[in-house]
């Protein structure tokens, strides 16, 4: 580990001038970006600004092309980083849920405990359990995924990644993908995790959502962060003209 | 004319020529001789139960054997195929490029007479059998396991590597089972084509004991002069092939109405 060299972990996730390229087309151009202990932060900006690249360099699955990324302290952009220990460390929530469609709800959520934490089984499916009923889906331990509404998916997904106990989740438009009378029970989830007070980075469009529970939006576009702050100041009185107008355009 | 009854009037020359093809070739079909030649029961009757417990029996023991080997290659050129590292992809490639251009008896003859004389080694034959059809069929099933691994969505792997899964885990839990899914009925195809292509090994010179259905099938006709054994040899092989494409067509239509 790399603990030594390490600031102090003043942040849960800390992001230093971090680039990105798709071979010529650079995604991410100097992200300076930090996310407290505790702290909820939404992400929002236009389609192609590089959102969910930023999101998914956090847990590396992108590689940053240049910059930093510390998550509690520790560089994982290091080569030395353990990175599948860091991702277990760190929930993922995708648009498309990326359920195990194979598995049952209750070996998707014990599958990456009992071959990643090495829990037994009997504790695995404790966990799974309680977490299940966290997101209040107790009754589909034995459904398989395909059988389920798309906000039962995207909570079991959520459930999956809560039983691993995460320091952190990161969330990349969880509600994008679902009818609108599906998004409701996904975010009363959310907003659950919130109060629990849960470290979470959301890339959403729910501008509502983002108004209510957010301590920090951040609004990024072509690669950049243009501006953050609290959400009644970035969402009610932007300082910033591409603010503006994107939120005119999706308010 | 209208063009209904145009349509009907093509439609019943149709059957007609049909009925009278059927009826010429019946009558002009010397039906005694054919019987006696095809379908000689009394040759027939001689083969059982030998056709099934030595011969069906050994060409299923073979198909199995091949089948297992290949499958294990298969899957592992197809990661290999798939892997970051280069010679491991070059080397796959190459390997499929070969092995599915070559003639499959030109692999026995080369597995079956090339290795003992190059090293002298005289292996158990079932060694030599299931190299010589198993080297092959590696080689088709590995670009159908490529294709099945490469058809389970990409969100797949990055939903079990986000779990903190490393890549050869999330492979194994995760990818290759949905991708089996998918290939099941290709694979299925693969094996009716194996069991077909275990009558090429008699040129290993089966015995009496390690004789497959088509050898079997020969050397009587050879005995006795007559083609029924190969009719009876034809029938057992359809016996185990129809169901299998009759599976394949059900495991496919599963398939699509899963999607
Ligand atoms: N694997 C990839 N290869 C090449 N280009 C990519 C890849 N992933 C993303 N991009 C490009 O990077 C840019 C930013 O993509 P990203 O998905 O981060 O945007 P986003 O802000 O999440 O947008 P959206 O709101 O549509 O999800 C886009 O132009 C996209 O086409
Ligand atoms: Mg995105």
């Amino acid at each position: 580990m790399t603990t030594a060299s390490a600031p102090p972990a003043t942040h849960a996730i800390e992001v230093r001038d971090l680039h990105k390229s798709f071979g010529d087309l650079e995604v991410l151009s100097g992200i300076d970006f930090t996310v407290g202990h505790g702290e909820v932060v939404c992400v929002i900006g236009p389609s192609g600004s590089g959102k969910s690249t930023l999101l998914r360099c956090v847990n590396r699955l992108e590689e940053p092309t240049s910059g930093q990324i510390f998550i509690e302290g520790e560089d994982i952009t290091h080569p030395d980083a353990d990175v599948d220990a860091l991702r277990s460390r760190i929930g993922m929530v995708f648009q498309s849920f990326n359920l195990f469609p194979h598995l049952s709800v209750l070996r998707n959520l014990t599958l990456a405990q009992k071959r990643v934490k090495k829990r037994p089984k009997p504790e695995a499916i404790e966990v799974a359990k309680r977490n299940l009923d966290r997101v209040g889906l107790s009754d589909k331990i034995d459904a398989f995924p395909a059988h389920l509404s798309g906000g039962q998916q995207q909570r079991v997904a959520i459930a999956r990644a809560l039983s691993m106990d995460p320091d952190m989740m990161l969330f990349d438009e969880p509600t994008s993908a679902l009818d609108p009378e599906l998004v409701g029970e996904v975010l009363e989830v959310m907003r659950k995790l919130v109060d629990e007070g849960m470290t979470m980075m959301v890339v959403t469009h729910e501008m509502g959502f983002a108004r209510e529970v957010a301590d920090r939006v951040v609004f990024m576009d072509g690669g950049v962060v243009v501006e953050e702050g609290p959400p009644e100041q970035i969402l009610a009185d932007p300082q910033h003209e591409r603010t503006r107008r994107f939120l005119q355009m999706v308010l | 004319m209208t063009k209904r009854q145009r349509q009907r009037l093509v439609r019943g020359a149709l059957y007609a020529v049909f009925v009278l093809v059927v009826l010429v070739v019946s009558l002009v079909a010397d039906w005694p001789r054919i019987q006696h030649s095809f379908f000689n029961l009394e040759i027939a009757a001689e083969m059982f139960p030998r056709v099934v417990t030595v011969a069906a029996r050994n060409t299923l023991l073979y198909t199995f054997l091949a089948f297992t080997f290949g499958l294990g290659l298969g899957l592992l050129l197809a990661l290999m195929r798939l892997s970051t590292i280069g010679p491991y992809r070059w080397f796959a490639r190459i390997y499929i490029e070969i092995f599915r251009g070559l003639p499959a008896l030109l692999t026995i003859f080369l597995v079956g007479f090339g290795l003992p004389i190059a090293f002298g080694v005289r292996w158990n034959i079932l060694v030599y059998i299931t190299l010589g059809l198993g080297l092959v069929s590696a080689a088709y099933m590995a670009e159908t396991i490529r294709a099945g691994i490469e058809g389970v969505p990409k969100g797949q792997m990055e939903a079990a590597r986000s779990l903190g899964m490393s890549y050869s885990r999330a492979m194994m839990s995760v990818v290759i089972p949905q991708g089996f899914r998918i290939v099941i009925p290709p694979l299925t195809n693969e094996l009716v084509l194996l069991i077909k292509d275990t009558s090429l090994l008699f040129v290993l010179g089966t015995t009496a004991t390690t004789m497959e259905l088509l050898k079997y099938g020969r050397d009587l006709l050879n005995q006795r002069f007559n083609p029924t054994p190969l009719i009876v040899v034809g029938l057992v092989y359809l016996a185990i092939t129809v169901p299998m494409t009759q599976l394949v067509g059900v495991l496919e239509r599963r398939n699509q109405r899963a999607r």
